[in-house]
């Protein structure tokens, strides 16, 4: 996955140079609001999400309307902090001097670094990022003078996030079952995935 | 927004799962003798002349063919359901399968047949005896899913683990290091098997007919027995019972040295009783540490003195060599002419080789650990000189 990224940085960063000539950078640095419905809770109601998120995206020019890049930001739920890592592309309709819609696509992977691994005598627990999708659409509406817009934007997230907690081996079991899902070293395991659905409401400026 | 978040949770643990089994249907199943198979979690291994036999709890018993020790050879399998223990007179295997005695004739190793089975001799395994079900337990890893979510699932899950956690390990203690398993011994033409309360004697004097005699109730939490000289060596969690057998068919009680709720293998020589104790799980909350008991008088043994170890397991003795497993921290030797002066006569410590228990063979020391079965030639004491390692699938953690 760090791989991946680190590769696909290279290539903008090429790709940025090889358009140097003309003004081809692009970025959109949006602020909003994550809005959605968690998981029924043990007596069946359900808690409303509302949570901070922002996303700030760096592309360059590939047409006169397409802009290909990655984006990166924060975003809350609930008590988990994550942090996505995307590649985007952002396509406008209209001229350029004028009010223009801009659609968008961001696919990448959420990292919850900052969620603490915990080990404690008798367990350890950690956070897993995973995969993040994110299409969007809004306007972007130019300053009367200079090269930055204001820009608001309406997006749909889908963000994985894993869980995993073992309970270490107090030694009652000194032979590990072979053949067996429960790694070397647990005397029991608890995989749990999060899968959030998100609508969200973001503003901010592009030049 | 009609979405809503999904959570998931796989919970994965260990148990014990009770299995009822008609002793019955059990009975009715012919052993037929496998090819040899490779070792997986090997129990108790035993030295008959050229053969190393050794058990997979319950499961049976290998053969191996140790004519070298350096290139020990795989030979065949006996599959007996709930065997954990074997013992072999002129000949005559002896081996536990679930309540009862089988009895196999190796004077052919490639032609092992069945000779005897002595019915209803550990009946302490049955849960109903009337019904003739008996009940065992087989270690098992269990997934369970919820797909309905619950919130943050960790602290529902949390509680839930626990508990297992708990369970089982209550269970552990019925089953394994104390539990319903036999320990076979013999000497004077007799049987002895201890189980974890009791001592139950055969008479083996015909060695394809062993007659059970009696059980000798010994109390609780007796793990290891060592015959030496008409007397048996039983050690239990809370002390050693000495017996003395020299009326082989009835065994008297003649002392228990008593000591810390410990683990605790015991080795002796003329003078001397070779107890570890170790802390452990199972083992309550011992210290570790090697204590040497004077035995010139049986009926009143006593403490010479105590030797701080760091996780004494199994122990050999030879001559005046003590070998000590020390678990996870390796493999010590000591000599032990002066007894007490044990700690200023350690001749080896071999770090790398971990280990939780030692056989001293005829021609060569077998110490068991998690790189499997390992043998070493010990006829210089001091040097001991690895020759081979037999590999085992699920090896023994430490």
């Amino acid at each position: 996955m760090k791989l991946k990224f680190l590769i696909l940085s290279i290539l903008v960063l090429l790709i940025t140079k090889s358009y140097s000539q003309e003004k081809v950078y692009y970025n959109q640095t949006e602020f909003g609001i994550l809005f959605g419905n968690s998981v029924e809770t043990w007596n069946g109601e359900r808690d409303k999400r509302r949570d901070f998120s922002m996303v700030t995206f760096h592309g360059v020019k590939i047409s006169r309307h397409h802009v290909v890049g990655m984006s990166t930001g924060f975003d809350q739920y609930e008590d988990l902090s994550v942090i996505p890592i995307a590649i985007g592309w952002r396509g406008f309709l209209g001229r350029e001097s004028k009010p223009q819609l801009i659609g968008g696509f961001d696919f990448g992977g959420g990292s919850a670094l900052f969620e603490k691994k915990e080990v404690t005598e008798w367990y350890e627990s950690w956070y897993k990022g995973g995969v993040m999708i994110s299409p969007s659409i809004g306007v972007k509406l130019p300053a009367k003078k200079g090269k930055t817009s204001l820009t608001m934007s309406i997006a749909y997230k889908r963000q994985e996030l894993g869980f995993f907690m073992g309970y270490f081996d107090q030694g009652n079991n000194s032979q590990p079952l072979i053949r067996s899902r429960l790694l070397p070293g647990y005397s029991s395991m608890t995989e749990t995935s999060y899968l959030f659905h998100s609508l969200v409401a973001r503003m901010g400026f592009s030049f | 927004m009609a979405c809503q978040d999904e959570v998931s949770s796989t919970y994965t643990y260990r148990a014990m799962v009770p299995v009822y089994l008609a002793m019955s249907d059990v009975r009715a199943r012919q052993i037929v003798i496998e090819p040899g198979q490779d070792l997986e979690n090997p129990g108790k291994i035993y030295i008959y002349g050229d053969y190393l036999l050794i058990n997979e709890p319950q499961e049976g018993i290998h053969i191996l063919d140790n004519t070298n020790p350096a290139a020990p050879v795989n030979l065949n399998f006996i599959p007996i359901q709930g065997n954990v223990d074997l013992a072999v007179n002129s000949n005559m295997l002896y081996a536990d399968n679930f309540v009862d005695l089988l009895v196999f004739d190796i004077s052919n190793i490639r032609s092992i047949k069945q000779v005897e089975r002595v019915k209803d001799v550990f009946n302490h395994m049955y849960s109903n005896s009337d019904t003739g079900i008996i009940l065992t337990f087989k270690d098992s890893v269990i997934t369970s899913e919820a797909d309905r979510g619950f919130k943050r699932g960790n602290v529902f899950f949390t509680n839930s683990s626990l508990g297992f956690a708990s369970n089982f390990s209550g269970v552990a203690q019925s089953y394994g290091q104390g539990g319903s398993m036999a320990r076979f011994t013999l000497m004077s033409g007799h049987m002895y098997a201890v189980d974890d309360r009791s001592l139950r004697v055969f008479d083996v004097k015909d060695p394809a007919r062993p007659k059970h005699l009696q059980n000798i109730d010994l109390g609780w939490g007796i793990e290891t027995i060592f015959p030496f000289k008409n007397n048996l060596f039983i050690g239990s969690t809370t002390g050693m019972h000495i017996y003395d057998a020299s009326k082989p068919s009835n065994p008297t009680k003649m002392s228990v040295f008593e000591h810390l709720r410990a683990c605790d293998p015991v080795v002796v020589n003329e003078d001397y009783a070779f107890v570890t104790l170790r802390s452990g799980n199972n083992c309550w909350d011992a210290i570790n540490e090697l204590q040497v008991v004077d035995i010139e008088n049986l009926r009143a043994p006593k403490l010479v003195k105590a030797y701080p170890m760091l996780n004494p397991h199994g122990l050999a003795l030879t001559g005046d060599h003590l070998y000590i497993a020390e678990g996870r921290h390796g493999l010590k030797s000591f000599n032990v002419a002066d007894v007490t002066g044990i700690d200023k006569n350690q001749l080896e410590f071999l770090q790398s080789m971990k280990s939780v228990d030692i056989i001293p063979g005829p021609k060569s020391l077998i110490v068991i650990g998690p790189d499997g079965v390992c043998q070493f030639d010990y006829s210089t004491p001091y040097k001991l000189k690895p020759l081979s390692c037999i590999d085992v699938k699920n090896p023994i953690v430490v």
